[in-house]
């Protein structure tokens, strides 16, 4: 945890550098194992014992991938290759998978063999004139930061080592970048209204790092005249990259992500001024609006009654700092106060043009952990919560009334990917707050027994 | 029967043969990897009431934990209130420098913060490599704080995902005092884990202490499901240690035994009427007990009497295809095994991992001496490369074994489509729970009763297509 600001009514006590957290965020690996599974027709060879395999699932899980397409090995690390080195085994486990029908394999490799000082690179290049496929390492051991940094290690790798650099340049086109850096348990379905976007404004997307992204995509990445970064959680290097490297200038940088009518509008209005489409973006900046309201006229939701209620945000950047205009200006909530998992400098700095903005001082916990969540929140008293179902045990005793489960949810099962960007994602956040608000109004016991 | 794709066809004794020598040894790195030692460590050590579990390591390793075993299966479904999943962090700098130094200030702010019973600090694969000397930590720490502070070495490569149960066991042993006095009539159940809570499936469990109850002994303590610290310092205090699956418990209740002197009841899984009965006397007797027990095992039995003169009449004559390799586990499929026979139906069990045998070694040797040996066939879907995951190529094989018998019916779960009538085991529906003890046996009746009475109604396409592919036959 990095950093606690007394900024309001739920103002904490400043933070020290604490030595036992309780996280909220994963390791380098996974988050690396996060992107490498975004790139389809490959495998993902993990060089670790066995239990790092589960975080691969977790990767798999979140990327969405179909275990009928995407092979995920292990070389299952014990003593012996912790001992006398596991290049060996590492070897032997590539030329196992030596016919299996993909364009690339991922080799990543976790933190024992990491420590012990195998290497990756080294064996992949040997093996490399064996295998048809490309062998790509990415050096990703769990103790190299959080799953952020590791989705920055795995696009670092994958940009300098497939990305061709042709200097041919695709007119008005995109590189999406770090799409699953989001806490939006469907964030696919936030990429696809991206697309949507674009594709009506008539920009093509040059590449995706990463989901469902073929090789081919990924190596014309610098084709891409723009880049958008969809995380304020990681990505941004990936984009210094691209811009240093092959020129590719970043788009809607700073400002938050497109939760809300207004966030939508700010961030539709700056994509319509850079790719000459401003009239297309009014036009959808105004449909949109349009059916917001009047879909909330027709299904008229009664979750609207909760004028200037205290609520908390406790989410990771990508989500938590857009919500914090959403909750504040749609829902006409007050935030006391603002916990999210990262502490970049440029998640801090976007926050503050935020609330400054809107006016708010709320509590502000960057970096925040289980622990330092509960205590805060037991300070400021919220009465809505957005967060995920942590924090629904969370702030158990603390007499909130309405816990919206909006991100990392353990029970709600969506088979249909729901977004949060854009105005379907607004319709899709209020549809979370009205079932919070119906299953708090249901009736948990019976006043007596009916006679049949 | 003989197929190319069979890879073993013989007997459990013959299975533990091979895998004794090596015969049977999986030729593929990456093929099966079960969990690593630190989460089955980490397991057994949440399941301690108001412990702090200090994992010494990056954040990667206890988040698993996290989310799905406190948060989803504690908090979200067992009414656990969230307990902390405490972890020092290591980055660079540590791995280079040391982590010790941090590890001792998280175990006194673990204490500050929480407030715990117990503390124990769980090393994971980056202390363990780079010697951070955990047990040191731990003594110093228990100085500092009020509560006692242990140390487990779970590093992940360390050993298979059965050594960090064991270990984890052989810890809490550490805490269990010399007793003060023998609480007659009063026993330990060993070998549960998973969460404060008692044992993987709460129902199972239930049963068994339903039984007891009415028998008239009491439970100490459920180790480690849900049992308090207190309780375990207790636990030398009770005349005996049974087992809730002789697989898990055993090793804490052989080592309770040789080190105590506790005496350990070696029962297997109470599945169907001879092993429950079996189980319930292995405990009272030994109390002097046994004639409560068998008016409880009698009473129970006319209970079920319908329901067990249906099963004989059900599976009388048939072939028993049992395939529970993954989950809910290969004991159970052996213990359903052994109840398959026990009401007329010959037991052919399937892909039980060799990989299971050779970890659940001791388990094995006792099944066998107690009678039970049914036919096994592993079949090549089994060693495939990649991981564990619903595989088309082990369903096609279970279609083919299923072909090559008479008078068939599959124990499995309904994820599966062989042609024949299939008894949907899975723990995950808790409409037909529990599987032990007498109440087990009318939920399996039912089970079998839906099988047999719905086998000419179509199976879903779209789950079939869902699981193996839509070129799935």
């Amino acid at each position: 945890m990095e950093q606690v600001r007394d900024k309001g009514p739920a103002g904490t006590a400043a933070g020290s550098l604490d030595q036992c957290t309780d996280p909220y965020l994963r390791c380098a690996f996974n988050g690396a194992a996060q992107t490498a599974l975004g790139v389809s027709r490959s495998a993902l060879l993990v060089h670790s014992p066995q239990g790092c395999e589960y975080l691969v699932n977790n990767a798999f899980a979140s990327q969405e991938c179909d275990y009928m397409e995407t092979v995920t090995l292990c070389t299952k690390l014990c003593v012996d290759e912790i001992v006398h080195g596991g290049e060996d085994l590492l070897a032997r486990t590539i030329r196992e998978a030596k016919d299996l029908p993909i364009s690339v394999l991922f080799v990543l490799s976790a933190c024992g063999p990491e420590i012990v000082g195998d290497d990756i690179v080294a064996v992949c290049e040997t093996v490399q004139p064996e295998v048809k496929f490309r062998l790509l390492p990415i050096e990703c051991a769990g103790f190299r930061g959080s799953q952020y940094d590791g989705i920055d290690i795995a696009l670092d790798t994958m940009l300098r080592k497939l990305v061709r650099g042709s200097g041919e340049k695709v007119p008005g086109s995109v590189c999406l970048i770090a799409p699953h850096a989001n806490a939006n348990p469907t964030w696919p379905a936030d990429l696809a209204w991206v697309r949507q976007v674009l594709s009506r404004m008539g920009v093509p997307v040059v590449a995706t790092l990463a989901h469902r992204t073929p090789l081919s995509e990924i190596e014309n990445a610098a084709s891409a005249e723009a880049s958008i970064v969809l995380s304020h959680d990681a990505g941004q290097k990936a984009a210094d990259y691209l811009f240093a490297t092959y020129g590719t200038e970043q788009v809607c940088r700073g400002i938050p992500l497109p939760i809300g009518m207004t966030n939508t509008q700010r961030w539709l209005t700056a994509l319509g001024e850079r790719f000459d489409a401003l009239e297309t973006a009014e036009e959808m900046v105004s449909e949109g609006e349009r059916m917001v309201m009047e879909t909330c006229r027709r299904k008229w939701p009664m979750a609207r009654f909760l004028y200037r209620v205290p609520a908390a945000i406790v989410a990771d950047a990508t989500v938590g700092i857009p919500l914090v205009r959403f909750v504040t200006e749609e829902m006409e909530m007050t935030p006391r106060l603002v916990a999210l998992y990262s502490s970049q400098r440029q998640v801090r700095e976007l926050l503050d043009r935020e609330l400054e903005s809107l006016g708010l001082s709320p509590g502000v916990v960057l970096g925040t952990d289980v622990y330092r969540t509960r205590k805060c929140l037991a300070d400021a008293r919220p009465r809505v919560v957005f967060g995920s179902t942590i924090e629904r045990h969370a702030s158990e005793g603390l007499g909130i009334p309405y816990v919206v489960e909006v991100v990392r949810m353990m029970r709600q099962f969506r088979l249909i990917d729901r977004e949060y960007f854009g105005y379907g994602g607004i319709l899709n956040l209020f549809e979370c707050v009205q079932n919070e608000w119906t299953m708090a109004w249901r009736s948990k016991e019976k006043r007596y027994q009916a006679k049949w | 029967m003989e197929n190319d794709f069979i890879v073993f066809h013989g007997d459990l004794q013959q299975l533990l043969e091979k895998v004794e020598t090596g015969e049977m040894i999986p030729r593929l790195q990456a093929s099966h990897a079960p969990m690593c030692k630190f989460f089955t460590a980490y397991y057994v050590i949440s399941g301690i009431r108001h412990v702090v579990p200090l994992v010494h390591g990056p954040t990667g390793c206890p988040l698993y934990m996290s989310d799905f075993v406190r948060t989803r299966e504690c908090c979200e479904t067992r009414g656990v209130p969230l307990e902390p999943t405490a972890c020092t962090t290591l980055d660079e700098s540590h791995v280079i420098y040391g982590g010790e130094g941090k590890l001792l200030e998280a175990a006194k702010e673990a204490y500050a913060k929480y407030h715990p019973d117990l503390i124990v600090i769980l090393s994971c694969c980056c202390s363990g490599i780079i010697g951070d000397d955990v047990e040191s930590i731990a003594r110093e720490a228990g100085k500092l704080v009020g509560c006692p502070v242990l140390a487990l070495r779970s590093e992940g490569f360390g050993g298979d995902f059965r050594s960090g149960y064991e270990d984890a066991f052989k810890l809490i042993m550490d805490l269990m005092e010399p007793p003060e006095t023998k609480r007659k009539g009063t026993i330990n159940i060993l070998g549960a884990r998973w969460g404060p809570n008692p044992t993987e499936f709460t129902w199972d469990l239930d049963e068994i202490e339903r039984l007891l109850s009415d028998i008239g002994i009491r439970v100490n303590a459920v180790i480690a499901g849900g049992c308090t610290v207190e309780q375990i310092r207790h636990a030398r205090e009770v005349e005996l240690n049974a087992s809730w699956c002789y697989d898990w418990g055993q090793k804490l209740g052989d080592l309770m035994q040789e080190r105590f002197g506790v005496p350990y009841s070696r029962t297997g899984q109470p599945y169907g009427p001879t092993a429950t009965k079996e189980w319930l006397l292995g405990v009272a007797r030994p109390l002097g007990m046994e004639e409560k027990a068998l008016e409880v095992i009698e009473r129970e039995m006319r209970e079920v009497e319908p329901e067990l003169a249906y099963m004989r009449q059900a599976l009388e004559g048939r072939t028993a295809v049992i395939e529970i390799s993954e989950f809910p586990g290969p004991i159970r499929a052996l213990s359903l095994a052994r109840m398959a026979e026990e009401f007329g139906a010959h037991p052919v069990v399937i892909n039980v991992h060799p990989y299971t045998i050779k970890e659940r070694m001791p388990s094995i040797k006792y099944i066998l001496e107690t009678g039970v040996n049914p036919e096994i066939i592993l079949t090549k879907g089994l060693f495939h490369l990649g991981s564990f995951r619903s595989s088309k190529e082990t369903e096609d094989e279970l279609e083919e074994i299923v072909r090559g018998y008479d008078n068939v019916i599959f124990f499995g779960n309904s994820g599966r489509f062989p042609p024949c009538p299939v008894v949907n085991l899975t723990l995950m529906n808790p409409a037909f729970q529990p599987q032990y003890g007498f109440r087990g046996i009318k939920n399996i009746a039912a089970l079998v009763r839906q099988a047999l009475e719905n086998e000419n109604l179509p199976r879903s396409r779209l789950f079939r297509g869902m699981l193996y592919g839509t070129s799935a036959r």
